[in-house]
């Protein structure tokens, strides 16, 4: 802990789940947390939890969260020294850096000119091909109308959007005919998403892991390396599981990883927290994929294994200090691993779903974290990504891990919305994935759309629905109060202004 | 009890036999289904006949039905299935981003019909059986709210 605190005030320049983590992390260094907030979110769990918030537009994401002027905007009104961008909306936008750094504040990442550089991902295939970095085989230059550079990679392929991330933009492609029309639709959802059109294309590396490399950079030259993270249990390209250590990465392979994304991190010159991700064939090949120079949804699991506050240690850096000899020669106890809530339906392709959170009780006790962005009354927006909350386990092994998380899921209570628990659940006892013998294509193969009700469960169901029932009042069970009426919002959102 | 008819989709359950229900957070709707020394950790939500059980993280629709109230529903059920036409509803509110089928297509079930953006994602709406597109009442750029047609499938 710094003596002195590093900020006086530092704006968060997002919401849910990470921006009540990053105000955490603020209240333990001593600095005032500042939240910011659309129309859609002036009563928000993230808004409570912050000494004030500033309103930056209406509920589109584009015209508030994603909007560089508004943010800036609520930056100078607040007075703040610093801005924190969590994760997604403007955390890899080198615009967004270069306006807080022209405002005369300090940017919780990289420099604008680093986010240029790894925010193209095919520009940072070049660097990291050019350090001696095997890559995932494909083009690094982009993709035009021509089906040409596909047809010589071979089937499957990938599509990615250059300015890309989260999944976004990605299609996976299996034959000639279904070209085209991923063509499309991977542009039109990477302009969608980044405002970049751009696509490459990658061969296919199928089965695979997915693992990342940790790092923390200060402005001094040193760079820490956190252990790695296996985000192999996805959906749509995106994670819902992480885990550290990885059960498939042996010794060798780790000493390897580490070389990789050192090398990688070197083509650039950073300071923050940044993760390196890899692909890992079944011969134990690593590919690198995407650098990614800002905080990670999944970070808590390093935090766990190393009992560092990477957020903290962010905003240290930030502030210019050096990484101290405990960050950069941490090492990895025991065993931590993370299931994403989200607000989305296993039993059909894990859609988002949408509604209103009616009850909410999360687990607790040893090992267990839960960074929520929710809470009991919360009205799911369809404008923002459906993540309710994270829940994180730490044991001694892996075995006590799985235990810890599979108790810590029936502590679980959520009512009103359909989420992934029941996914979630049978994960924790699927054989391949207790095993630790899995790869990205687990949900596609395993858990397809869910195993059939069981009799017993529908049993089980009827009973607490009859017996509810008998109970005889017609008064509806978890309706849950109005969270208050538009003159009371008007009041608190008065009341943050002063 | 007896008077009850439960039904979870087409099934008709017997509801488990020696198990009490027992209000942990009736507010919330949170319990446990208790019998002998085990204990299920359940949501329940709902009234009248109308029920969801949260068991093992998965929610659970359950239809609990008097006798009155099982005559009214399978009278609805037959009309439903003389109605005709389907008609094709949002689950969930955004923006229409494409719309793959036109008046007259032949489509198979399962078939991409449009696209929707929510959450930042594109989801496709797709066919819940097989048939003639016999209207299209949204257009690519429109925003819908939940349960808005979209298009009515002969």
């Amino acid at each position: 802990m710094s003596p002195l605190p590093p900020f006086g005030r530092l704006l968060i320049a997002n919401r849910g789940e990470i921006a009540i983590r990053i105000i955490r992390a603020c209240r333990e260094l001593g600095i005032s947390p500042i939240a910011v907030h659309s129309d859609a979110d002036g009563d928000a769990l993230h808004v409570r939890a912050a000494d004030q918030s500033e309103r930056i537009g209406p509920a589109a994401a584009a015209e508030s969260y994603l909007s560089i002027e508004a943010v800036i905007d609520a930056a100078r009104r607040s007075a703040v020294e610093a801005v924190h961008p969590g994760y997604g909306f403007l955390s890899e936008n080198a615009a967004f850096a270069r306006a807080v750094e022209d405002a005369g504040l300090v940017f919780v990442g990289p420099s604008a000119a680093v986010l240029e550089a790894l925010g193209n991902k095919l520009a940072a295939r070049r660097s990291a091909a050019e350090a001696g970095v095997p890559i995932v085989p494909g083009t690094t230059v982009a993709l035009g109308d021509d089906p040409g550079p596909v047809e010589a990679i071979g089937f499957p392929v990938m599509l990615k959007a250059a300015a890309g991330g989260g999944g976004r933009g990605m299609r996976r492609v299996d034959a000639a005919k279904e070209l085209r029309p991923a063509m499309d639709a991977a542009r039109r959802e990477a302009l969608s998403a980044f405002g970049d059109g751009t696509i490459y294309v990658e061969r296919m590396i199928a089965p695979a892991r997915h693992v990342e490399v940790q790092l923390l950079g200060d402005r001094h030259g040193s760079l820490a390396v956190l252990g790695e993270r296996d985000c192999s249990v996805q959906r749509r390209h995106q994670k819902l599981v992480e885990e550290s250590p990885s059960p498939a990465v042996s010794p060798t392979l780790r000493t390897a990883l580490f070389e990789s994304a050192r090398r990688v991190a070197a083509t650039v010159d950073f300071h923050n927290a940044a993760t390196v991700e890899f692909l890992i064939d079944v011969e134990g090949n690593h590919y690198f994929l995407e650098m990614n120079t800002r905080l990670q949804v999944e970070h808590g699991v390093t935090e766990l294994v190393t009992g560092l506050d990477i957020v903290a240690w962010q905003i240290r850096v930030a502030a210019g200090e050096a990484l101290t000899a405990d960050v950069l020669e941490a090492s990895s106890r025991g065993h931590a691993i993370e299931f994403r809530l989200y607000a989305e339906n296993p039993y059909d392709d894990f859609r988002p779903t949408a509604g209103r959170v009616t009850a909410w009780r999360m687990p607790d006790g040893p090992g267990v974290r839960v960074d929520a962005g929710v809470d009991r009354g919360t009205e799911l927006r369809p404008e923002y990504d459906p993540l309710l909350a994270k829940v994180l386990v730490h044991a001694g092994d892996r075995p006590a891990a799985l235990a810890r998380m599979r108790r810590a899921l029936d502590e679980t209570r959520i009512g009103g919305l359909e989420t992934d628990a029941g996914f979630l659940r049978w994960l924790v006892d699927d054989a391949a994935f207790a095993s630790g013998d899995y790869d990205t294509s687990l949900i596609a193969s395993r858990w397809v759309n869910g195993p059939a009700l069981t009799d017993e469960e529908a049993a089980l169901a009827s009973a607490a629905a009859v017996a509810a029932r008998m109970e005889g009042t017609t008064e509806r069970l978890q309706a849950v109060p109005e969270t208050g009426s538009d003159w009371g919002r008007q009041a608190r959102r008065e009341a943050l202004r002063r | 009890m007896t008077d009850y008819e439960v039904r979870i989709g087409g099934e008709r359950p017997n509801p488990a036999a020696g198990w009490t229900l027992v209000w942990d957070d009736r507010a919330q709707g949170i319990a446990r289904l208790v019998s002998g020394t085990a204990s299920v950790p359940i949501v329940v939500e709902g009234n009248r006949s109308d029920w969801v059980v949260t068991l093992n993280g998965r929610r659970i629709s359950v239809s609990v039905l008097t006798r009155r109230e099982r005559l009214l529903a399978d009278a609805a059920s037959v009309e439903r299935t003389h109605a005709g036409p389907t008609i094709v509803k949002a689950t969930l509110p955004g923006l229409i981003v494409t719309v793959t089928v036109e008046v007259g297509d032949e489509i198979a079930e399962g078939a991409t019909l449009l696209t929707i953006e929510a959450m930042k994602m594109q989801n496709e709406v797709r066919a819940p059986r097989a048939g003639k597109v016999i209207e299209v009442t949204v257009a690519a750029g429109q925003v819908v709210a939940t349960g808005a047609s979209l298009l009515r499938l002969e």
